[in-house]
């Protein structure tokens, strides 16, 4: 499958799971989408899955203690200033694990399409807004570029006998990586603008053309998005 | 009718004295001009000039005049310039705009309006004309720094300039493959501009020769320090302790082997240089040597404290201050970092960010970093990367003197260097030996 199509499919999932209404649609589609995210090499989606499922978890845990619905309480806790009195009610400990799915789903449809796409092909797939699915591929292309700069700044320092172990020592890495990426930005656009980038007249390479199965999947994500509307 | 012009050129960053003075050029079609100077004299600031980056892409105080093909570039953006200029970065990473090879290629032949049907043909018959045309469907991620280079060099030569600038083209490629790639731009029929730090490399090439200093650029003949060296290569035996011994080892990254039965010994006293073409491991062998690596099979022996510097070390380096950074490797001892610092030519910048040094800079305190812990065993991977010849004396001097301390191991593609350093050479070549890779 071309990796437009592929592209339109997992936004129709990301989008089914934030209009559908029941928990256990959201559930599924959120665990369709790790289903596809597992076709990734475990080295790459390490990070993604970590991000993604950390995060659903965090709305999971938080949701009870920051909502104030429901009217079947489950445990009452103190007065905290700010948050008033802490609880736990049912409705709001389902609606906690009805948004932590849904980031969780939205958060793996974002690692398929990094992980799994050919960002290259889909920029030059791009009939209109190709400036824009560029922005796009190059913030994509952050997370892994990050990755190698920070394996790097690891590597640099264990060349001198420095281990970086706990949170510490890893935030000691951010600022460096940040300074590296904004190097790295200003470079890359002047490479871009040198090579001709924004230049009127532009052209693109001959692509295949689509065959059918990217034609199904392209309605696939419509039909998708119309049945998390009505149905799920 | 000279296709670029450089007129009374004088041109400042914004907030910095100027760059380049009173420069004046001109540039002939199908000429090759070799542009030499020590580390900051101007060079690139010169080759950003031509493409027309300055002063659009980064402002500051320009004056003067210059024109390609007829074009002045106050007027004409640098997009507008593409095609006809085509400009190879120093730094190949910080080039690249996508993750596979064809589409890279074939950027640059989109953007100034390549016919469709041409564009793949065309991106193809230039990473063939480089010797990476296997590289086509390669994910750019998983080169190797020379291989890196070539598709680099590829994106450029495929545009078909009339004016190509190269900013040390040959910094990560192996002898043959930097050889090549200067008689592919001789022979690509534009006037050529290249900048190198290894003059042995492009001087034969070249028609004419400019030397910049201190941002006035006046024609050769270059200065003493700057004319090619022989390089015979040292073959002696392993002498002294070992510090390191390498025995049968071999290595492999998720989708392809390295390092095959590899073995060599490092004693102390002697400094060995690591040699062979891009992509054979050397690297990974080096790493495998400081222990920052495990081999798959075989075994790495070791005595002491290893100390390993990356390629392009400027880039990774993690304080606040050079001090501190310094003292990293000594449990936060600012006063041995200082010494250190001073020993290094140093001793002024002690409090600045590493990242307000000049690169030369960087890289000098990069090399206190490890120095500063007193390594048994020393790894350093390709340390004269844009390294003028003045510097690069400075560091054999340096690494000379350090040699009797430890081991010390040298990856690099620099044969004058190796000839300058090393006691003895263990190759990644099979026939050199030694070493399989």
């Amino acid at each position: 499958m071309k990796p437009a199509p592929a592209a339109a499919l997992l936004g129709g999932l990301a989008a089914a799971a934030l209009l559908a209404h029941r928990t256990v649609s959201v559930a599924a589609i959120a665990a369709l989408l790790l289903l596809i995210c597992l076709r990734a090499p475990a080295r790459r989606r390490r990070l993604y899955l970590v991000g993604a499922l950390g995060s659903g978890l965090a709305v999971v845990l938080l949701t009870p203690f920051v909502e104030t619905i429901g009217s079947h309480p489950l445990w009452t806790g103190p007065t905290v200033p700010v948050l008033g009195q802490l609880d736990i009610t049912r409705e709001e400990l389902h609606n906690g694990l009805f948004q932590g799915l849904r980031l969780t789903a939205v958060a793996l449809a974002f690692a398929a399409y990094a992980l799994l796409l050919d960002h290259d092909r889909l920029v030059q797939a791009a009939g209109f807004a190709r400036r824009s699915v560029l922005a796009v591929a190059l913030a994509t292309r952050l997370v892994p570029t990050l990755e190698r700069d920070a394996a790097g700044l690891v590597e640099s320092l264990r060349g001198r006998g420095v281990e970086v172990t706990g949170v510490r020592g890893r935030a000691r890495l951010l600022a460096p990586l940040l300074a590296g990426s904004l190097e790295r930005a200003l470079n890359l656009a002047e490479a871009m603008e040198a090579r001709g980038y924004g230049r009127p007249g532009a052209t693109r390479a001959l692509r295949p053309p689509w065959s059918a199965l990217d034609r199904i999947a392209l309605t696939a994500a419509g039909v998708v998005v119309v049945i998390g509307v009505l149905w799920l | 009718m000279a296709l670029a012009t450089v007129r009374s050129l004088t041109y400042g960053y914004p907030g910095a004295s100027p760059a380049l003075r009173d420069c004046s050029l001109d540039v002939e079609p199908g000429e090759v001009i070799g542009l030499f100077g020590s580390s900051g004299s101007g060079k690139s600031t010169l080759l950003r000039a031509l493409a027309g980056l300055i002063p659009h892409f980064h402002g500051g105080r320009f004056s003067g005049r210059v024109e390609i093909a007829g074009l002045d570039t106050r007027r004409a953006r640098p997009a507008e310039l593409a095609g006809t200029v085509a400009t190879l970065f120093q730094d190949p990473e910080d080039q690249v705009v996508f993750t596979r090879v064809e589409a890279e290629v074939a950027f640059g032949l989109e953007n100034i309006g390549t016919w469709p049907a041409e564009i793949a043909p065309r991106a193809l018959e230039a990473l063939e004309a480089v010797g990476a045309g296997r590289l086509l469907d390669r994910p750019v991620a998983e080169l190797s720094g020379g291989e890196l280079q070539r598709v680099c060099l590829s994106s450029v030569l495929a545009l078909r300039p009339r004016l190509l600038l190269l900013d040390e083209p040959t910094s990560q490629l192996d002898p043959d493959g930097a050889a090549l790639a200067i008689e592919l731009a001789r022979s690509s029929g534009a006037a050529v501009v290249v900048s190198e730090q290894r003059p042995e490399r492009v001087l034969e090439a070249c028609d004419r020769v400019l030397f910049l200093e201190d941002g006035r650029l006046r024609e050769g003949p270059l200065p003493d320090a700057w004319l090619p060296r022989e390089a015979e290569l040292p073959e002696a035996e392993p002498a002294g302790e070992v510090v390191c011994r390498l025995e049968h080892v071999a290595f492999d990254y998720p989708d392809r082997p390295v390092v095959g039965d590899a073995g060599f010994e490092l004693g102390r006293g002697e400094i060995v240089a690591l040699v062979g073409p891009n992509g054979s491991g050397k690297t990974t062998l080096a790493k495998l040597a400081a222990g920052l690596l495990e081999p798959r099979a075989g075994r790495v022996v070791r005595s002491g404290r290893a100390c390993y510097l990356s390629q392009d070390p400027g880039r990774y380096l993690v304080a606040e201050r050079a001090d501190e950074e310094v003292a990293l490797a000594v449990g936060g001892d600012l006063r041995r970092a200082r010494r250190e610092l001073e020993r290094l030519g140093l001793g002024g910048h002690a409090d600045r960010h590493p990242r307000d040094l000049s690169s030369g800079e960087r890289e000098r305190l990069a090399l206190a970093a490890v120095l500063v812990a007193e390594p048994d065993l020393l790894v350093l991977d390709e340390p004269t990367r844009g390294i003028d010849p003045v510097r690069k004396d400075e560091l054999v001097a340096l690494l000379r003197a350090e040699a009797p301390r430890r081991a010390t191991l040298v990856v690099t593609n620099d044969h004058v260097f190796a000839a300058a350093v090393a006691d003895r050479i263990v190759s990644t070549i099979p026939e050199r030996e030694r070493v399989l890779a």
